[in-house]
């Protein structure tokens, strides 16, 4: 409950805040270095100005379901100390895992429509196991800023209403070869209007 | 002394040597094998080179073969214990909790398990944990590149030791890193596959930077087989490409063999093979030089007998074997043989007689002077003797029994004087040689005459063949054999004049006769040339016609030293040597030109030799002398005398009728002294019988002369032929004669012959005569 009222609140407060103060989006397209569209980036930017204060809530819930062998969604975004679920929509039993920094965790052996959960208390990227499939593979960045989005199919990616200035943009892709999978840049935010960036990163082939 | 045997022994050395064809064919067998020899052992050589060559690079692909093999269950043995551990959820655990001696334990403890040599992990961020001290920091950040691009297994080489690599990576589940064991592959363990090659291959994994210069490629992933020899060793290099982990610092499998090791392999073949051929080079001369000398040996035997042979020697050559020299050495004796055999064959010849087997003229005239140097002082004798009547008997009986009584006559010879040496000197002259016969030569020479009067019997004929017999003297009568011979020559001719079967000593005088005879008959050949000789002529007066009506052509030799030569000297010596024939011509030319200038009733008469009619130019002498002078042919007239007829009738009258053919007259000259035979006169139809001047000087001593002369008149009236008397000397006898019916006289009466310049007068005179009677 004390939630949902920090979001209301939070919300309130930015639509409240638009138009006095210089607000622009960004616009990014991730490609890969052949210039094929890359789903699943994680774009997360700290605006000039920095970060407001205040709870942070996305949109797309903290869910992280293992449905046909395999986590679902494959990224999942979630702000610094959310819990997440695990529903287990298989017939089968997994054993999630994970060794990651941020989170390093282990959820044994449970069974069909048995939900556990993990409360995320660090941010940064925590990749997600299964140790009976390996095959299994899922991602959650944890995140401390509301200005965070993936890249679709299409590898577009947008973050609205940030406040005019540079801002830090990082993004974060599980195959990136780079230092903890992500590349930071610095991007322009004009006061009205939007900046579109093509982005380019170098991908693994194989994870 | 001590050169004079080098020389010796130089020479015999030199003749041995001559013997080329020994040499040659020792020279070219040996040349021959040596060459097989090479080839073979230049074949088998190769051949080996070949061999061994390809031997080491199968060896060399075997070897590789192995290799690739064993790298690839190593390669999946290292990458299934990687992978085990990668997979691993505790290793998992530590490397995700970054747990560094959990990590170094877990490796330890699975290098240990699975007998590895060497494990790390790499983190993914490049971070080496393990037995990270046995490689460079260059090859660690080579090994993260490669591990990071993907690369899982290969070869690497890590502080120069070489080493196969298997990479498993860690995924937690994202790539945290990689399990990277590795074995050694160093020479050692390397040796360890070369022992299951037959070879010793020598394999070691070098970089490709450490190859030869040349072979180095600037592209390191051209790794394809390269291979080099190497030093004077001459060594089979072979790099070959193998798996690598870092592309960029390839390494290669080298293989190398020593081909020289190789071939030292088979150099005791080789050496056996060059062994055998020296051995059978030697074999090979030692062969060519006994057989080449066996067979120049009896060629040699053969030139040395020929040699001997030319140089007039006997020689025979020894036949060893039955082959084609063999028969060659037979031949060679059995030609020598023959050529002996026909060269005594022919010395007999030469010095005997065919027909009677006795000794020639030569052989005699040999053994006349070996009496000569070996007589006694009684000295020896020559007799020389020539049948009396063998002429005769080869024309009436033939050559067949003229000869077989020729060798009977020698027989009866060597009869008759046993102790004599006996000579047949051609035709039916034979010599007798008699050693110490001087004393009683007498003696002999009577047996001989005797015994060869005795009638022979050849082929049914009884034949008296007679002998005279002339003897020489030695040494009085000559000094060496040819004086011997010319003088018991002439002691025969004179037998032969003295009257036949008699026998003569030789008397110096003889030969006095003998060269007065040679120098009239030289004087007798100039003469003609001279013009010594002339005609004269006798006139023939016809009894009927009252005048002369041909003159006889006579005669005469004018010498200059001699003076006047009679006719009965000169004749019979032309007769004799031959110079009738162109004396005769002479006279039947000169006669037909003389004749020609006279009244054409008078004929000219010439007299003809037996000679001169027998040889066959007689009838063109005549045509010629008649075209020359433009004589009639009816004034011609030749006479002939009987004796003609005594050797051959038949080819006398051939002769006869040839004569008349040409138209000339034929008178019958001397009728009634010699042959007489009525016969002929009836072959022949003589144109005039000239009655010899016997019968007309018997005209008046004798009462039956008148008879014979009445006889001859009417048988010539009879058959038609002219009568002529010779030799009238008085007005009796010509009145005998004309009242006989004789038709010519000719005599000294009438005229006796005048030289051709007082022809025309005597007829200017008879006919004033008859004008005037």
């Amino acid at each position: 409950m004390r939630n949902l009222s920090f979001l209301i609140l939070a919300g309130m407060a930015t639509l409240l805040g638009s138009p006095a103060s210089h607000a622009g989006d960004i616009d990014l397209k991730i490609v890969d270095a052949a210039g094929r569209p890359v789903s699943n980036a994680v774009v997360t930017v700290r605006p000039a100005g920095g970060v407001p204060d205040g709870p942070i809530r996305f949109p797309w819930g903290t869910t992280m379901v293992q449905e046909n062998v395999a986590f679902s969604p494959h990224v999942l975004i979630v702000p610094v100390g959310a819990t997440v679920r695990f529903p287990n929509h298989d017939k089968v039993r997994h054993h999630v895992y994970s060794f990651s920094k941020p989170a390093r965790f282990e959820i044994k052996l449970f069974g069909k429509d048995e939900t556990r959960s993990y409360t995320f208390k660090t941010a940064g990227a925590v990749a997600l196991g299964c140790n009976i499939h390996d095959q299994m593979s899922g991602f959650i960045k944890v995140v401390d800023t509301p200005f965070a989005a993936k890249s679709g199919a299409d590898g577009q990616v947008r973050i609205p209403r940030l406040a005019a200035g540079t801002a830090q943009v990082t993004i974060w892709h599980p195959l990136m070869k780079a230092r903890n999978n992500e590349q930071l840049l610095l991007v322009p935010v004009p006061g009205n209007g939007s900046v579109s960036r093509n982005i380019s990163v170098a991908l693994r082939t194989s994870p | 002394m001590k050169g004079a045997l080098f020389r010796r022994r130089l020479r015999r050395g030199l003749r041995h040597m001559r013997s080329a064809l020994t040499v040659k064919m020792t020279l070219l067998y040996g040349a021959l094998f040596v060459a097989i020899m090479g080839m073979s052992l230049y074949a088998t050589r190769n051949a080996i080179d070949h061999y061994a060559d390809r031997t080491v690079r199968q060896e060399m692909a075997i070897g590789s073969a192995l290799f690739a093999r064993m790298a690839t269950l190593q390669f999946r043995q290292l990458d299934q214990s990687a992978t085990v551990l990668a997979s691993d959820f505790g290793f998992r655990t530590a490397v995700g909790t970054s747990d560094a001696p959990t990590i170094a334990s877990a490796l330890d403890s699975l290098k240990r398990r699975f007998g590895i040599d060497h494990a790390l992990f790499v983190s993914v961020d490049g971070a080496l944990a393990g037995d990270t001290d046995m490689l460079t920091e260059t090859e660690s950040s080579q090994l993260y590149d490669a591990l990071d691009s993907g690369r899982r297994q290969g070869i690497v080489g890590w502080r120069g030791q070489s080493h196969m690599v298997a990479a498993a990576p860690v995924r937690a589940p994202m790539l945290t890193g990689w399990v990277v064991f590795s074995r050694n592959m160093g020479p050692k363990e390397l040796a360890q596959l070369a022992q299951l090659s037959a070879v010793d291959l020598n394999p070691r994994l070098l970089p490709v930077a450490a190859l030869p210069a040349g072979l180095r490629t600037t592209k390191s992933d051209d790794i394809t087989t390269r291979e080099w020899r190497r030093g004077s060793d001459d060594m089979l290099v072979q790099a070959r490409p193998v798996e690598n982990l870092v592309p960029s610092a390839p390494r290669m499998l080298v293989l190398e063999y020593s081909l020289t090791d190789a071939m030292a392999a088979y150099a005791p073949i080789l050496n056996a093979l060059l062994a055998f051929g020296l051995i059978g080079t030697l074999l090979a001369l030692w062969g060519a030089f006994v057989m080449s000398r066996n067979l120049a040996r009896p060629i040699i035997a053969l030139e040395s007998a020929a040699r001997k042979v030319s140089s007039g020697e006997h020689a025979q050559v020894k036949v060893e074997t039955r082959d084609e020299i063999g028969r060659l050495a037979r031949s060679f004796n059995r030609m020598v043989n023959a050529v002996e055999m026909r060269e005594r064959q022919i010395a007999h010849m030469a010095f005997h007689d065919g027909l009677t087997g006795l000794a020639n003229r030569t052989l005699l005239r040999e053994q006349i002077a070996l009496y000569h140097q070996r007589a006694g002082k009684e000295g020896f004798a020559l007799f020389c003797l020539d049948l009396d009547n063998f002429k005769a008997v080869n024309d009436t009986l033939g050559h067949p029994v003229g000869d077989a009584l020729l060798c009977d006559v020698a027989a009866r010879l060597a009869q008759t004087c046993p102790a004599g040496f006996v000579a047949r000197l051609g035709g039916d002259e034979f010599a007798l040689l008699v050693d110490d016969g001087a004393g009683h030569a007498d003696q002999i020479g009577r047996a001989i005459v005797n015994s060869l009067a005795q009638p022979f019997h050849v082929n049914g004929h009884r034949i008296v063949a007679g002998a005279s017999v002339g003897i020489a003297l030695a040494p009085q009568d000559g000094a060496d054999a040819t004086m011997l011979l010319k003088n018991a020559d002439l002691a025969l001719y004179r037998a032969k004049q003295d009257g036949k079967g008699s026998h003569r000593f030789f008397e110096p005088a003889m030969d006095a006769e003998a060269q007065a005879r040679r120098a009239m008959e030289v004087d007798l050949h100039d003469a003609l040339r001279n013009g010594e000789l002339e005609l004269h002529f006798q006139p023939l007066f016809g009894l009927s016609q009252n005048r002369v009506t041909a003159f006889e052509a006579l005669l005469r030799w004018n010498h200059p030293v001699r003076g006047m030569v009679s006719p009965l000297q000169f004749i019979p010596l032309a007769e004799e040597t031959g110079l009738i024939i162109p004396i005769g011509e002479w006279v039947i030319h000169e006669a037909c030109r003389v004749a020609a200038s006279w009244p054409d009733h008078i004929r000219i008469a010439v007299n003809v030799s037996p000679v001169q009619f027998r040889s066959s130019t007689l009838n063109s002498i005549v045509l010629q002398g008649l075209a020359r002078s433009g004589l009639d042919p009816q004034r011609l007239e030749l006479e002939i005398t009987e004796s003609l007829f005594i050797d051959n009738v038949e080819a006398t009258l051939a002769s006869l009728h040839s004569l008349r053919t040409l138209g000339v007259r034929v008178a019958l000259d001397d009728f009634g002294t010699g042959y007489s035979s009525l016969s002929y006169l009836r072959s022949f139809p003589f144109d005039k019988l000239k009655i010899d001047r016997s019968f007309i000087v018997d005209l008046l001593a004798h009462e039956g002369a008148t008879a014979i002369i009445r006889a001859i008149t009417t048988l010539a009236d009879a058959l038609g032929m002219e009568t002529t008397a010779e030799g009238v000397e008085n007005s009796d006898q010509l009145d005998i004669l004309r009242a006989q019916g004789c038709g010519q006289i000719q005599g000294y009466f009438f005229s006796k012959p005048i030289p051709a310049g007082d022809v025309a007068q005597l007829l200017q005179k008879l006919d004033q005569d008859r004008r005037a009677a």
